[in-house]
């Protein structure tokens, strides 16, 4: 065998190797979680609020959502309004400045994005640590990602079918609600999907913004959250065996959560 | 439906879309104005010092050149911006073979069907929340390191300085860099791997009708070719890795006012001691440990966009956080 043709199969090797490998570290952490969670879990955690120390985790799965569900009525609405803007009426600086300035809130890190939370709505706004202040952050973080894909979404529109529908007399928010917005109706889902993902896994916004709560927050300001990626912070850092068993139990529950998210917005976009 | 409507739904959105924009602008005066007092007040020293001390709160505060600051306060963030920096380069340095080598194999020597598996499954690793690839770190990372793979390291490598010395518990730069390596791939194996689909196909097909092997064409004609989105990719993958905060604050070990010895030694990051001193910065009455957490989330934000901004700009994808998760914008 010739030297080249050498190289190309231990180029080949190698690159089986690394695939290999690196499917098999993502198979130990995931693996390691579920297992490890399955062996925590129990009934009575999911149903009983607890302090990551002791109890259980409803407080925190229900605080999840709260905080999720407020980023998503925070940032979706923005997101879409402003890609509508983008596509239909903007002109091309003003929409690659929109565009910068969304890069810069994407590149941001998580945890100054957090301090800007709270300064300005725990702080400033008087929110406390709070559903409001939480989701609010989380929803800033969202945004971007869904202004983009919707505005994606829409420029997909095939111009034919505007065409048709402006020469039928349509006005132009005919245009934007009947036929744009149903089109793209998919991409929006699936980013909305992908966002509350990416919003369940997040925890450096909410440590300054959020705040702990044993039980079910009974306001939207001024009453502090649980949320599940404390519990799994907190609860590994202590040492009694039931925190350990906590944190697992939610690590369980937000990789299913993310997991199942994901494929729920391929198969849509199927 | 009447052009008024028409009109009003015109100002309405546009108002909307001025909101990122507001965001950003307010992000960067709230930080800049709570720096202030902490730029006047520590000057160049909170860059060259790597000191820091919250001071004693609960004590009177003391008065320096007319400023009230706590008792024996000190603010000097080197040691958190060398971790970082060094964190985030060592994660690259690793990343970046492997990513290089992963996406060329994928699109050289694997079908079609099992390269979409492959690409979605190495785009889960960013689906995956900090804070479980911490937990994972606490519990397998740190042990299998300390036990194994750092006294190896200490044997064979030690010649290399930054390798030798002591080994600590697990927690340290070397675990930090592997979890952020981890996080990074995906970005970096998805840039390049799309780039490696635009390269051109005649180039591509040119080269293998001239008789060069695969590996002769990935080296000579696919790498030569996508120099720069390599290099785009790399600082995307640079700007993940200085913003992560919350498995890099659980893998570090965490130090203050120790300076790394070597590659096993705990570290902190700006990400992380942001997280976590930000708590105590609260009981001081004077403001001040509040002020220069926010020099330090100002600095550390100007670092991630200038890396990040550089990245985007030369992949020229507008790409977000949900590229790396399946979505190919």
């Amino acid at each position: 065998m010739n030297i080249r043709v050498i190289k190309d199969f231990s180029f080949k090797l190698l690159g089986y190797f690394l695939i290999l490998f690196i499917i098999a570290i993502l198979v130990a952490i995931t693996g390691s979680i579920i297992i490890n969670g399955l062996h925590s879990i129990t009934l009575k955690m999911l149903i009983e609020n607890g302090d990551t120390t002791s109890g259980g985790i409803f407080n925190a799965i229900v605080g999840t959502w709260m905080l999720v569900g407020v980023g998503i009525l925070f940032s979706v609405p923005i997101g879409i309004f402003s890609a509508i803007f983008i596509v239909e009426y903007g002109w091309k600086r003003y929409n690659s400045i929109v565009r910068v300035f969304t890069d810069v809130l994407t590149s941001t890190p998580s945890i100054v994005l957090g301090l800007f939370g709270y300064l300005f709505l725990v702080i400033q706004l008087g929110f406390g640590y709070s559903l409001l202040a939480g989701g609010i952050t989380l929803g800033i973080m969202m945004l971007p990602y869904i202004l983009r894909v919707t505005e994606i979404s829409l420029t997909e529109v095939p111009t034919n079918i505007k065409e048709a529908a402006i020469s039928l007399g349509a006005k132009k928010m005919d245009l934007i609600f009947r036929i744009m917005l149903p089109y793209a109706k998919n991409g929006i889902i699936t980013s909305t999907i992908l966002a509350i993902s990416i919003g369940a896994g997040e925890t450096a916004q909410l440590l300054y913004t959020a705040g702990w709560n044993n039980g079910i927050p009974n306001s939207l300001i001024k009453s502090q959250v649980a949320y599940l990626t404390y519990v799994v912070w907190a609860g590994i850092n202590q040492p009694s065996n039931y925190s350990h068993q906590l944190a697992f139990a939610s690590g369980l529950i937000l990789i299913i959560t993310v997991f199942s998210l994901i494929f729920i917005s391929k198969y849509i976009k199927r | 439906m009447p052009h008024k409507l028409d009109k009003i739904f015109y100002f309405l959105t546009f108002l909307i879309s001025i909101i990122p924009i507001f965001l950003v602008l307010m992000l960067f005066s709230f930080l800049l104005y709570y720096s202030i007092p902490s730029i006047k007040y520590n000057g160049l020293k909170f860059f060259t010092s790597y000191y820091w001390y919250p001071g004693q709160v609960y004590l009177p505060p003391v008065n320096i050149n007319g400023i009230l600051v706590p008792y024996g306060s000190s603010f000097g963030i080197l040691l958190f911006l060398y971790g970082t920096l060094i964190t985030s380069l060592i994660a690259l340095i690793i990343a970046f073979p492997i990513s290089i080598v992963v996406s060329l194999a994928v699109n050289l020597y694997v079908n079609e069907k099992f390269k979409k598996l492959i690409i979605s499954l190495i785009e889960l690793f960013a689906a995956i929340p900090s804070v479980l690839y911490g937990l994972w770190g606490i519990v397998y990372l740190e042990p299998l390191l300390s036990n194994f793979i750092e006294p190896a390291m200490n044997k064979y490598l030690g010649f290399i300085p930054f390798f030798s010395g002591n080994i600590y518990s697990g927690a340290g730069i070397l675990a930090s860099s592997i979890i952020l390596c981890l996080m990074i791939l995906p970005i970096m194996t998805s840039v390049i791997n799309g780039s490696i689909l635009n390269f051109s196909t005649s180039i591509k097909e040119g080269a293998i009708a001239l008789g060069a092997t695969r590996y002769e064409m990935a080296r000579l004609i696919i790498l030569r070719g996508i120099k720069i989105q390599i290099f785009g990719a790399a600082m995307l993958g640079l700007g993940r890795a200085l913003g992560e905060t919350m498995a890099v604050l659980m893998v570090s070990g965490s130090v203050f006012n120790i300076m790394p010895s070597n590659i096993y030694s705990p570290i902190n990051t700006m990400a992380e001691a942001l997280a976590s001193l930000l708590d105590s910065a609260f009981m001081d009455s004077t403001g001040m440990n509040l002020y220069a957490l926010s020099e330090l989330g100002l600095t550390l934000m100007l670092i991630t966009l200038a890396a990040s901004l550089i990245g985007r700009f030369i992949v020229g994808l507008g790409i977000i956080r949900g590229f790396t998760r399946g979505e190919e914008i």
